[in-house]
């Protein structure tokens, strides 16, 4: 049978929840649905409707909080969930004439129970949606230096699997579920006639409707590029980089051998970084310092080609800017003679917390032994951090624009001025106090003594134990920076109701969440740094539930993933990297997936604020 | 009113002559009081693709219907059906409805399409862009088919759309088209040509029209 309304089936079909249905289940969608009118500034949901989940053709729908305030705005293709009412007093409006499609709840409840994936959809909660949608990372760290040269058809670690042209798109799918593979190679009388990855299966397949029974050749991606199992693995790679793709069959003369993923060549990937970090430890001058720098771009992408997370990119980068300060340093030592008294080089900021990212800002300090005497060894000091501070610039860490660095004088103090000045900006707990704070808690020694650093920790420790309000300022400031609203159309809502189009990912997202697993780990006193570690480590402690820190460190790797995504884009388009990311770029997928990272970010800053308001008034 | 009055009463006028049948069965049922909030009406838009513009000469090809319980439009009740005709199609119609022969030859008869239609159109009133064709064809199929003519209250959303203009100001040429109309209140383009896709055009059409008049309409005001 023809199916009727395929045109409303076609717009459905690529958004979720209705994207997870399987062909027969989304032809049969359509006759379940009513269509309503709604005219620019009527209530919505329509008066009379009973309980419904709303999909906007077109048009547009507002929310307002009970004090008025947009609090979202629903438009073509996006979903408006009106089973269950609103009782937070928030009323939602139609804000243009709009055309809405909507699945009565006993219908949406009956294929909640047919199909398990868009239960799981509505079941699942945003922190699983969130780890849904991140991209699959490698886990484990064997780091051989030399896998790159090695031949790759050692690299691959699975048999072939395979399937003949002929086969049904069911049963590849079953095939490939069996053996637990995400490629299928189709294989024509010894020879390969092409490729079939899940993605073929959801977009070339599940998303145009086609039937299960077609031949998988139909949805095969032909001419497919291959290589010779003997040749060297870094070919491999190139191949995968300059074609966008994960998988790569082996083929030689004889023919199909296997395939080689990204996540196969991911250790030769890490040992990329190992080899560079070797050479930084050898480089003579910074002039030879900033070119292996400059291979650091190089290495994201191939580290992002080869499928690494964000935390993963983030430590590779922090370890390779460590070592180039070290090494920096190692050269000014050279240079200005032994150091007259010991001292800590420390990062802070991202590079403190092991999350760096190219081209950001330098943020260090110089924590001096006691012993440090301004009229004999400042000048030491000063020319040394001066050297550094050229040398990180040089090597793509520009500047802080706020002077938080180490060739500052202020950045380089004794251990005992560092305390005193930590005490005094905890007992002051005003606003730029509980920053300057709130920065050096991510404080962490790159070269140097430890042990100087840690008198500075326990007076942090202890002051912030006597002082709530200075907790209370450094968690008003995390609350500072508020996630986005959400999407319209091609332009990002922000609180207050103003649209731009461009998202800042670091400062809309992961830095609130940062500042957040910050006073977090405060206050269940963890001495970790990085913001997952913090939130690992405060989960389930005073402040912060289980679920909240799980929630959180979920939205965070996402987010770092986008960002590690749009800057890899930049990187190859020549571009300088930044973080703001254009709402027009993001897929449908990625826009609901963000949305939910906004929630989670709302909601655990809701969760915090009301903590303290109510801690503050007892 | 009196439109609506001269309908209610030549339908009584058919429906005391009708034998016992589908076409009974529809005519006894009484068209809705002219006093009915439009928004409270039940409706069946219907669109038609036919060989030619002539009721009398020309045959109908394909139907698509879906009904609507006041603003509301109901999916579930949408149907399409291709008619097995008697002559060969030809090649001018077979291309604007993309409907070739042998899917033609494939349809259900005419009669069967028909018995269909009118018991999913009973009690309600018929919604159609530019009515007089869906009329036409339907009520010369009834005579040829179940012995004899129909009434059917309508409303036509081309004639609502020149009623909704400002007055005095004639539509420019084109303007009055489905299509035109609904890029008008920002519809979303539909295929056109597509008996069914022309209905659901026209029923979402209606509403948007329905949203849009001054105040609200009722029955006897807006019938055709």
């Amino acid at each position: 049978m023809r199916v009727e309304l395929a045109e409303i089936r076609d717009f459905l079909a690529p958004l979720p929840p209705f994207s997870l249905l399987d062909a027969d289940a989304l032809d049969a969608l359509p006759a379940q649905l009513a269509v309503r009118y709604l005219r620019r500034g009527s209530d919505f949901p329509p008066a009379g409707e009973a309980p419904a989940l709303y999909v906007v053709r077109k048009g547009a729908i507002e929310r307002r909080d009970a004090h008025g305030s947009l609090v979202d705005v629903f438009a073509d293709g996006d979903v408006v969930d009106a089973t269950a009412a609103d009782d937070d007093g928030s009323r939602r409006v139609a804000v243009e004439d709009s055309l809405l499609y909507l699945l009565p709840a006993p219908a949406l409840q009956a294929l909640r129970r047919a199909q398990p994936a868009v239960d799981a959809h509505f079941a699942r909660s945003a922190a699983e949606r969130l780890r849904h949608a991140r991209r699959p990372s490698d886990g484990d760290d064997a780091a051989d230096a030399d896998a790159l040269l090695r031949p790759v058809g050692e690299l691959a670690t699975r048999a072939p699997v395979t399937a003949p042209p002929t086969l049904s798109i069911r049963e590849a799918a079953r095939r490939m579920s069996a053996a637990r593979v995400s490629a299928l190679m189709i294989v024509d009388d010894g020879r390969l006639a092409g490729i079939v990855t899940d993605r073929d299966l959801r977009r070339r397949c599940l998303a145009t409707g086609l039937p299960a029974e077609a031949a998988v050749a139909s949805i095969m991606s032909a001419p497919v590029a291959a290589i010779d199992p003997e040749s060297p693995a870094f070919e491999a790679l190139l191949a995968m980089t300059r074609r966008g793709i994960h998988h790569l069959p082996l083929v030689d003369a004889g023919g199909v051998r296997g395939l080689v993923s990204s996540s196969d060549l991911l250790r030769g990937q890490r040992a990329g970084s190992v080899q560079l970090a070797r050479r930084i430890r050898r480089c003579a001058s910074p002039a030879e310092l900033a070119a292996a720098a400059g291979e650091l771009p190089e290495l994201q992408l191939r580290l992002v080609a080869a499928g690494a997370g964000a935390a993963q990119v983030g430590h590779a980068l922090t370890a390779l800017y460590d070592a180039l300060a070290c090494r920096l340093l190692e050269l000014a030592e050279s240079e200005l003679g032994p150091p007259p008294v010991p001292y800590a080089w420390a990062a802070c900021g991202s590079q403190g917390r092991h999350e760096q990212t190219l081209r950001s800002d330098q943020d260090n300090a110089l924590i001096v032994h006691d012993d440090f005497r301004p009229e004999a060894h400042g000048a030491w000091f000063a020319a040394l951090a001066q050297a550094v501070a050229d040398g990180l610039d040089a090597c793509g860490l520009r500047y802080c624009p706020g002077r938080v660095m180490a060739s500052t004088a202020d950045w380089r103090q004794p251990v005992r001025v560092w305390s005193e000045r930590f005490a005094e900006w905890i007992r002051a707990a005003d606003k730029r106090s509980a920053m300057l704070a709130a920065n050096f808690l991510d404080l962490r020694v790159v070269r140097g003594d430890p042990a100087l650093l840690a008198p500075v920790h326990a007076t942090v420790v202890r002051e912030c134990a006597r002082h709530e309000s200075f907790v209370a300022q450094m968690t008003a400031n995390a609350l500072e920076n508020r996630p986005p609203l959400g999407f319209f159309r091609q332009l990002l809502l922000v609180r207050g109701g103003t649209a731009t189009d461009a998202f800042d990912v670091k400062r809309g997202g992961l830095l609130p969440i940062s500042d957040l697993a910050r006073v977090h780990a405060l206050a269940a006193g963890c001495a970790e740094i990085g913001t997952l570690p913090r939130l690992r480590a405060a989960a389930g402690g005073p402040t912060l539930s289980a679920y909240g820190a799980r929630e959180l460190a979920e939205a965070f790797e996402f987010l770092g993933g986008l960002r590690l995504r749009h800057q890899s884009a930049q990187l190859r388009r020549g571009e300088a990297p930044d973080n703001l990311i254009a709402p027009a770029s993001l897929g449908r997928l990625e826009r609901a997936e963000l949305k939910a990272a906004f929630a989670v970010i709302e909601r655990q800053q809701a969760v915090m604020a009301q903590r303290y308001a109510a801690r503050s008034a007892t | 009113m009196i439109r609506r009055l001269a309908g209610e009463l030549r339908r009584r006028w058919l429906l005391a002559r009708a034998p016992a049948g589908p076409r009974r069965d529809f005519l006894a049922a009484p068209w809705p009081p002219g006093g009915l909030p439009c928004a409270a009406a039940r409706y069946l838009a219907l669109d038609l693709e036919t060989t030619g513009g002539d009721p009398q000469q020309h045959e109908i090809v394909s139907l698509g219907w879906v009904c609507l319980d006041g603003p509301r439009i109901d999916l579930g009740s949408a149907r399409r059906r291709i008619v097995r005709i008697a002559g060969a199609m030809s090649a001018e119609s077979a291309t604007v409805h993309a409907i070739t022969d042998d899917e033609a030859a494939a349809g259900v008869p005419l009669d069967a399409a028909l018995r269909e239609l009118l018991a999913a159109l009973a009690g309600r009133v018929l919604i159609a862009h530019y009515a007089p064709t869906e009329r036409g064809f339907v009520d010369a199929a009834c005579r040829r088919l179940l012995g004899g003519g129909i009434a059917i209250p309508a409303i036509d959303t081309l004639d609502i759309a020149r009623r909704l203009m400002p007055p005095g100001q004639a539509p420019a040429p084109g303007s009055l088209r489905l299509g035109t109309l609904r890029r008008h209140y920002g519809l979303p383009r539909y295929p056109a040509h597509d008996a069914l896709s022309d209905a659901l055009a026209a029923a979402e059409l209606f509403l948007a029209q329905l949203g849009a008049a001054p105040r609200p309409p009722t029955l006897a005001e807006w019938l055709a």
